[in-house]
């Protein structure tokens, strides 16, 4: 009997512990729209790039991972680029000259936009940076990743690959 | 969207699903005979009249004929009611327009731009009152779409009767690629009925310089 409630309880404790793993995301919703000055001074639309795979990065220089992620991510840009993928980084730093110090000193080559004080975060719920959403070619959010370590940009080049095929 | 905002959608999409069901439930209806049977269609008759002019014709011959009959009708019907479906929408987009801002008290401010030699649009900001309603960033193809000719609704809102004031900033680049700030302010009477703003941004070609106006109309 004692061994079935502690079974019970375990069984009950690693529910628990993997519900707030599923936290809210936009997977199977569209992509909110958002319209920011990118680096260049160009005004980007997201919605102008339906009809291609856009992977949307959500950087902050404070973020120790984006240091790591900007670089395979640039890869990823310059292989698929001709393939119809666009890549676009967000920064949703406070400090704006710092944060394009910052995007200027990775020399990517994708877009790095700004976002001053929009509602970005809270349309994209945003729990932890940096954070990657690949949206599909109808403008559907396919794909969300929070945080980032070593080894996931090939888990974006499958999904990427997938969402190029359709 | 604010409270009252929500109200109203609510009670659209609620109205939409009820219509929806009528429509749904016409369908049927308006294309069955008196007796509630499928009318005939263009082959029908022909279906009909078969067995009368070859009795002894097979029975598989009318059959074969039969099912591209009821297709077809099945087809004309899902297009009425595609049909049907659009112009609830279109209904209900008015009757949205009309509940969220009625006549009484509805401003709305449009952008539009001439030529655009001496001028670059990147972003337009609105005040009314002092109070920022809308602030638009411009992408290359929606600046195009601008100097194509293309009138865009940047603000649809709410105002009481009475003065108010309307302060527009334009940002961009001006003559010889310079950053160029301008603003423009307009004191307009709103009175029971709707009223309509348009920021123009047009070439002054004799100043060599852009002209920013606003257009109150009556």
């Amino acid at each position: 009997m004692r061994g079935v409630l502690l079974a019970s309880l375990a069984l009950g404790l690693s529910w628990a512990a993997s519900s707030p793993a599923a936290a809210p995301t936009l997977v199977g919703k569209e992509a909110p729209d958002f319209v920011l000055k990118s680096l260049d001074g160009a005004n980007l639309r997201l919605s102008e790039f339906r009809g291609q795979v856009v992977l949307v990065n959500f950087w902050a220089r404070w973020a120790g991972d984006t240091r790591q992620e900007m670089p395979a991510l640039n890869r990823i840009h310059t292989t698929y680029e001709r393939a119809g993928l666009v890549v676009l980084g967000v920064s949703i730093d406070e400090d704006l000259e710092r944060a394009r110090e910052f995007a200027v000193s990775m020399k990517v080559s994708y877009p790095l936009m700004f976002d001053s004080g929009s509602d970005i975060g809270r349309d994209y719920l945003l729990q932890k940076m940096p954070m990657t959403i690949l949206v599909d070619r109808s403008g559907v959010v396919r794909y969300s990743h929070v945080g980032y370590k070593r080894g996931d940009d090939r888990l974006f080049l499958d999904q990427i690959r997938e969402l190029l095929r359709e | 969207m604010n409270f009252k905002s929500r109200v109203v959608s609510i009670m659209l999409a609620g109205t939409l699903c009820a219509w929806s069901a009528a429509v749904l439930a016409q369908a049927p209806a308006a294309g069955a005979g008196p007796n509630g049977a499928t009318p005939p269609a263009a082959g029908a008759p022909a279906t009909a009249a078969a067995p009368a002019a070859a009795p002894d014709a097979p029975a598989a011959a009318p059959t074969a004929e039969t099912p591209p009959a009821d297709f077809k009708t099945l087809d004309q019907e899902v297009q009425g009611m595609k049909k049907d479906v659009i112009d609830l929408n279109k209904d209900l987009f008015v009757l949205e327009e009309e509940l969220l801002f009625p006549a009484n008290t509805q401003v709305a401010v449009y952008v539009s731009m001439d030529v655009g030699a001496f001028f670059a649009l990147d972003s337009v900001t609105v005040k009314i009152d002092n109070k920022q309603v809308k602030n638009y960033l411009y992408t290359a193809r929606e600046a195009d779409a601008l100097l194509k000719g293309g009138v865009q609704q940047i603000y649809l809102g709410n105002l009481k009767v009475g003065k108010h004031e309307l302060v527009a900033f334009f940002t961009g680049k001006g003559p010889v690629e310079r950053d160029y700030r301008r603003g423009a302010t307009v004191t307009f009477d709103k009175g029971v009925g709707a009223k309509y703003l348009e920021l123009k941004i047009t070439d002054k070609v004799a100043k060599h310089q852009p002209e920013f106006t606003i257009k109150d109309w009556e």
